[in-house]
C-alpha cells in the first residue's frame, strides 16, 4: 500500500493511484497487446567489431573477422547504445484539474502514462530521463537506465505538485526544452505530456525545434473529459488555472464556440509537430492508459 | 415564545431563502475553476437573462409550495375558523341573528376589520350552513332595536337580507333586540331554537331566558380606542363640541377643529343681513382648535367663532379605532328642547325642598332637555308652543281653555303624560280630566298590588322595579278611557295603570299614579326614569327637535309631500297608520309619515314648499360603554355552533396544482427550446 504523504494528497491521484503499480500494470498490458520487443525495431545498425570478453553473447562472435584477424572478435550494434526516451511533462497549476468523473487529475494520467513508457523503455535497456515544465517538487532525472531507474522515476512522479503560470514564467517552458534538448542525441524519442492549453504564444513552434537533429517528438495532448466536452448548462462563471482569466457565459450557448475554439488551438500545435516529423496524440484523463500507451508508442514507430 | 411561533419563523426562513439564492444567483453566475477559461467565449447578458425569465415562475411557484406544504404540515395548528351549524340528530333549526347595527360596531379591531364585517361575516357562514328546513330571522340591536327579517325559511332570501344590511350611528338596544328575536323563534316549529348575538355586548348584559342567547363571536368584545364628537352646535357666535371618548389613550394627543363646512361654497354673497359681503369660510379651513384632555370620558369644548351664516363642521385630530365619528356638523343656532312640568311643589317635592321629583328626574336623564316649571297648565292656546312635551303630576282637572291648549299641543305633535293621583280623582264639575281621561277616575286605597312587570316590558329592565312599588292607593282607570285609548300597563289584578292615546301627531299618556312621595316611590324607582325617557322619546321624534340621536324617527304629518336627505342621500319616509303601535281601531286611520335618521350628519327636510335643516347626533354612552366579553357558557364553540373546518384538502388541492403548474412550465420550456434549436 503506498503511504498518505502530504504531497501525494496535494495532487488529486483520484484511482490512477498508487503510481508504480498502476504504470506496471500498463506497462504489461502493452506488452501483451503488441508482443514485440523495442530491441528489434528497424533502427538496429551495425556499428563495429570489438575483441570478445568473457560474458559476450557468443551469438555476437563474427566468424568471418575472427578468421581473418585470428583473434575472437564480436558485431556491435551503434543506435541500440543511442536510443533513448526524454519525457517531458507539464506540472504547471492547470494540470491540477480534475472534473466531477474524471479518474484523476491531468498531472495524474500524464503521470502514469510517463511512468508506463519509462517501464516500457527500461525493459527494453533504454535510458530515460525526466523534465517538467513548472511544478513543485519537480526535480529532473539524467538518463537512467535498468529496471531500479523505474522505481526512481515513479518517486518522482509521486513528489511533484502541480504549481506555476507558465503563462507568468514565460522562460520555464525554455528552460526545460533548453536542458532536453542538451541532453538528447540523434535518435532520442521526446514525449511532451500537456494539455497545452496554457503554454506561451510559439510554444508550439519551440516544442516542433526539438525535432531537430534527428530527434523525434511526440506531444502527448491530456485534457480532462470536461475540456472536451464542456458540459456545463445555463450561467456559469468559468476561472482559468493560469493567466487570470474570468469569463461568465451560459454553457448551452457557449459550447459550441468553445470546441471551435479549443479545436482551432489543438490543431496548431498538431501541424507544428507533424510539420517538423512529430507526432501529436490526443487523449483525456479518462482514456484507457493501455491504449494511450500504444498510441504514443505506434506513434513514436510512425515517426522514426 | 410558542411552537407556531417558530414554525411560522421556519416557513418564512424557507420561503425567503430560495429568494435570497436566487438573486444572488442573478447577481453573479456560480464561479467554478476551468483551465480552458480562455476559450470560452462570454455571453454574459444572455446568462443573465435567462437567470431573470426563466428562474422567476419556477420560483415563485416553489416558494408557493414551500408554503402549501408547511400549512398542510401544520394543519392541526393552522384552521380556518369558520362559523357552522351543529345539529342535534340533523334536525332542522330555527334561528334569529341579532346583529347589532350600533355605532360601536364600526369600531375597526386589530386584525384590520371592523366588529360589523366581522359579525356579518359571521352570520353569513352560519347562513351558508343552513339548510332546507331551516328558518332565520335577523333582529337589528341598533336603538330601536326591530326586526330585518321575519322568520323565513327562504334562505336565499335571508341572504339577501343580510348583504342588504347597513351598519348604522345607532345608540345598543341589545336587550330589547334579544327579547325580539326570542319572541321571533319561540313559536316556530323547529323544536331546535337559537338566538345568536353578534355583538360587542357593550351596555346592558344580556338576561337569561329562553332559547339561550349564543354570543359565537368573542372577538367582538376585543376593546378599542375610539374618540368621537357626539355633538356640536353653535349659539351666540360661539360653538360648544362634545367628545366622548373610550379611554385614556384615544384622547391623547388629540384636538377638536372648527372648520368650514360642505355647503359654503353653495352660499350667495348677496345674501343680505349684517354680514353681507364679509369673506365666507371655504370647506375646510380651520377657524379654530383646542386640545382635549388625555383622559376617558365626555368633555365639551368650546371655539368664540364669529357668528356668520357659514355652514361649519367639528373634526378631530389624529387618528383612532373608527374614522367615521372623528367628523360632525355643527347645528344651527337651536333653543334646547323644553318640556313643561306642572306640579304641585309641596306635593310632588321632598321634604327637604328643592325641585320637583319629576324636575329632579328629567335633570338625571340629562338629554339636553330643558325643564320648565309650570304653575298651571296655560290657558292660552299658544301658551304652549315652545313646549316639547308635558308633564302633568296630580291635576284636579282642566279649565276649557286649558284643554283647548292641551288638544292643539297634542295635535301639532306634542306628548303629554299625566300622573293620576288623589286631587284627579275630586275634579270640579265642568273640569274633567280630558285629554288623558274621560270623566272623574276613582282614587281607592289598595294595598298588597303590584305592577305587572309583563305589561310593561317596554320600559326595558328597569320596568321590573315597579313590581314591588310602595304606595298608599291608586287611581283606578277602567272605564276612563277615550277613544282610541290603549292599555300598555297594568296593576297585578289587570286594572289598566298606564293608558296611551294618539291625538293627532301627538300623544297622550295617563298614569294612574302621582308623583307624589307621600302617596307612592313610584318617582324613586328606575321605572319611572325609564317612563319619562320613554315620554320624551316620543317627543323627540313626533316635535320635529332641529337636533337627535340617531335612529330616532321623525313623524310628519301625512298630509304633506315630505322629503329627507342626508349625507346618505336621500331617506326613506314611510308613510303608516296612526302610531307604529297602534294596534287597530280608534284613531289609526289617521296616517303619518316617518322617517327614521341613522347616521350622523346634517339632513335637509322638506315639508311641502318650507325646508329646514336638521342634525343627527351620537348618543354618548354609546362611545362610552365598553365592550363586554361574552359569558363562558353562552362563547363555547359547542355551545355556540362555531366549528374549526379543516382546510387541509383544500391546500392538498392547491399543492398538486402547483405541482401540476411547474410541470406544465417545464414540458412547455422543453417543446419550446424542441422548436427553437432547428433555427440556430
Amino acid at each position: 500500500m503506498i503511504p498518505e504523504t502530504p504531497l501525494r494528497k496535494a495532487l488529486d491521484w483520484g484511482r490512477l493511484a498508487p503510481l508504480s503499480v498502476r504504470a506496471r500494470a500498463v506497462a504489461e498490458g502493452v506488452y501483451s497487446g503488441s508482443h514485440r520487443s523495442r530491441k528489434r525495431g528497424s533502427g538496429v545498425e551495425f556499428g563495429g567489431h570489438r575483441a570478445y570478453v568473457p560474458g559476450d553473447d557468443l551469438r555476437f562472435l563474427d566468424r568471418r573477422a575472427t578468421l581473418r584477424h585470428d583473434r575472437l572478435l564480436v558485431r556491435e550494434f551503434e543506435t541500440e547504445t543511442d536510443r533513448g526516451l526524454r519525457l517531458v511533462v507539464d506540472a504547471s497549476r492547470s494540470m491540477a484539474y480534475r472534473s466531477e468523473g474524471a479518474p484523476g487529475a491531468k498531472l495524474a494520467y500524464a503521470a502514469l502514462v510517463a511512468a508506463a513508457l519509462a517501464r516500457v523503455a527500461l525493459t527494453g535497456s533504454d535510458t530515460v530521463s525526466l523534465d517538467f515544465i513548472g511544478g513543485e517538487n519537480a526535480r529532473p532525472l539524467p538518463p537512467l537506465s535498468g529496471l531500479e531507474a523505474f522505481e526512481r522515476i515513479v518517486d518522482v512522479l509521486e513528489q511533484v505538485t502541480p504549481a506555476g503560470d507558465v503563462l507568468v514564467d514565460d522562460d520555464a517552458l525554455d528552460r526545460t526544452l533548453l536542458r532536453v534538448a542538451r541532453r538528447a542525441r540523434r535518435g532520442v524519442v521526446i514525449v511532451v505530456a500537456s494539455d497545452f492549453l496554457d503554454l506561451p504564444d510559439g510554444a508550439a513552434d519551440r516544442i516542433a525545434a526539438l525535432a531537430s537533429g534527428g530527434r523525434i517528438v511526440v506531444g502527448a495532448r491530456i485534457l480532462d473529459p470536461a475540456e472536451v466536452t464542456f458540459p456545463f448548462e445555463g450561467p456559469v462563471q468559468l476561472r482559468s488555472s493560469e493567466g487570470a482569466v474570468h469569463v461568465e457565459t451560459d454553457g448551452t450557448h457557449a459550447r459550441a464556440g468553445y470546441l471551435a475554439a479549443l479545436e482551432k488551438k489543438m490543431a496548431g500545435f498538431r501541424e507544428r509537430l507533424v510539420g517538423a516529423g512529430g507526432r501529436f496524440v490526443e487523449a483525456t484523463s479518462a482514456d484507457d492508459p493501455i491504449r494511450v500507451v500504444q498510441r504514443l508508442l505506434e506513434a513514436v514507430e510512425g515517426a522514426g | 415564545m410558542s411552537f407556531v411561533f417558530w414554525a411560522a419563523l421556519a416557513v418564512a426562513g424557507f420561503v425567503v431563502g430560495p429568494i435570497v439564492a436566487h438573486l444572488l444567483r442573478r447577481g453573479r453566475a456560480r464561479e467554478r475553476e476551468f483551465p480552458a477559461a480562455a476559450l470560452v467565449p462570454p455571453l454574459t447578458s444572455t446568462a443573465r437573462q435567462r437567470s431573470r425569465l426563466e428562474d422567476y415562475p419556477l420560483l415563485v411557484l416553489r416558494a408557493a409550495m414551500i408554503v402549501g406544504l408547511a400549512v398542510l404540515g401544520a394543519t392541526p395548528l393552522v384552521r380556518c375558523q369558520r362559523l357552522s351549524l351543529e345539529r342535534n340528530q340533523g334536525a332542522s333549526v330555527a334561528m334569529a341573528f341579532v346583529l347589532d347595527d350600533s355605532l360601536s360596531m364600526r369600531d375597526v379591531l386589530s386584525d384590520g376589520a371592523s366588529r360589523w364585517d366581522t359579525a356579518k361575516k359571521g352570520a353569513s357562514d352560519l347562513l351558508h350552513s343552513a339548510r332546507t328546513g331551516d328558518s332565520v330571522a335577523i333582529v337589528l340591536a341598533g336603538r330601536p332595536a326591530r326586526i330585518a327579517l321575519a322568520p323565513t325559511t327562504d334562505l336565499a332570501a335571508a341572504r339577501q337580507a343580510l348583504d342588504d344590511l347597513r351598519v348604522s350611528d345607532r345608540a345598543t338596544d341589545l336587550g330589547v333586540a334579544v327579547a325580539l328575536a326570542r319572541t321571533a323563534v319561540r313559536s316556530l316549529p323547529q323544536k331546535d331554537r337559537r338566538v345568536v348575538v353578534l355583538s360587542d355586548l357593550a351596555g346592558d348584559p344580556i338576561e337569561d331566558g329562553a332559547p339561550p342567547a349564543v354570543t359565537p363571536l368573542a372577538s367582538l368584545a376585543e376593546p378599542a380606542s375610539d374618540c368621537g364628537i357626539t355633538a356640536a352646535e353653535r349659539r351666540a357666535g360661539h360653538v360648544t363640541v362634545s367628545v366622548a371618548c373610550s379611554s385614556d389613550d384615544a384622547a391623547k394627543n388629540r384636538a377638536v377643529e372648527v372648520v368650514g363646512g360642505e355647503s359654503n361654497g353653495e352660499v350667495k354673497a348677496s345674501s343680505g343681513g349684517p354680514d353681507a359681503g364679509a369673506k365666507r369660510v371655504a370647506k375646510g379651513d380651520v377657524l379654530a382648535t383646542a386640545h382635549l384632555g388625555p383622559r376617558r370620558g365626555e368633555q365639551t369644548l368650546s371655539f368664540d367663532v364669529p357668528a356668520r351664516g357659514d355652514v361649519l363642521d367639528a373634526r378631530l385630530t389624529g387618528s383612532d379605532a373608527s374614522a367615521h365619528d372623528d367628523e360632525a356638523p355643527v347645528s344651527l343656532e337651536t333653543t334646547a328642547p323644553v318640556v313643561g312640568v306642572v306640579a304641585d311643589p309641596s306635593e310632588a317635592s321632598a321634604k327637604t325642598g328643592g325641585p320637583t321629583v319629576i324636575e329632579q328626574a328629567l335633570g338625571a336623564l340629562g338629554q339636553g332637555w330643558v325643564a320648565r316649571p309650570l304653575a298651571f297648565v296655560p290657558d292660552d292656546e299658544n301658551g304652549l308652543d315652545d313646549v316639547g312635551a308635558l308633564v302633568i303630576d296630580d291635576p284636579p282637572g282642566f279649565s276649557p281653555e286649558a284643554r283647548a291648549a292641551l288638544a292643539r299641543f297634542l295635535k301639532r305633535g306634542g306628548v303629554g303624560l299625566a300622573l293620576l293621583g288623589r286631587r284627579s280623582a275630586s275634579t270640579e264639575l265642568g273640569f274633567p280630566l280630558e285629554p288623558f281621561a274621560r270623566g272623574a277616575v276613582r282614587w281607592e286605597e289598595a294595598s298588597g298590588l303590584g305592577i305587572d312587570a309583563t305589561s310593561i316590558g317596554w320600559l326595558g329592565v328597569e320596568g321590573k322595579s315597579l313590581a314591588a312599588i310602595a304606595r298608599r292607593g291608586r287611581a283606578r282607570l277602567d272605564g276612563t278611557e277615550l277613544d282610541g285609548a290603549r292599555v300598555i300597563g297594568k296593576w297585578s289584578d289587570g286594572v289598566p295603570w298606564i293608558v296611551e292615546r294618539k291625538v293627532e301627531l301627538g300623544v297622550a299618556t295617563t298614569v294612574g299614579l302621582p308623583a307624589s312621595l307621600d302617596d307612592s316611590d313610584l318617582a324613586l324607582r328606575p321605572g319611572f326614569l325609564s317612563l319619562l325617557d320613554h315620554v320624551l322619546h316620543q317627543a323627540e321624534s313626533r316635535k320635529g327637535s332641529r337636533r337627535t340621536l340617531a335612529g330616532v324617527p321623525w313623524t310628519f304629518s301625512a298630509a304633506k309631500d315630505v322629503a329627507v336627505t342626508g349625507p346618505d342621500g336621500a331617506l326613506v319616509v314611510t308613510t303608516e297608520h296612526g302610531d307604529a303601535a297602534c294596534t287597530g281601531g280608534g284613531d289609526c286611520e289617521d296616517t303619518v309619515a316617518r322617517a327614521v335618521p341613522a347616521v350622523r350628519g346634517r339632513y335637509t327636510v322638506k315639508i311641502g314648499s318650507d325646508a329646514e335643516e336638521r342634525t343627527v347626533t351620537l348618543d354618548p354612552a354609546e362611545l362610552l360603554a365598553e365592550p363586554r366579553a361574552p359569558k363562558m357558557s353562552t362563547a363555547g364553540s359547542s355551545a355556540a355552533g362555531t366549528t374549526f373546518v379543516d382546510s387541509s384538502r383544500e391546500v392538498a388541492l392547491v399543492l398538486i396544482a402547483l405541482f401540476a403548474a411547474e410541470l406544465a412550465l417545464r414540458i412547455g420550456r422543453r417543446i419550446a427550446a424542441r422548436r427553437a434549436a432547428p433555427a440556430t
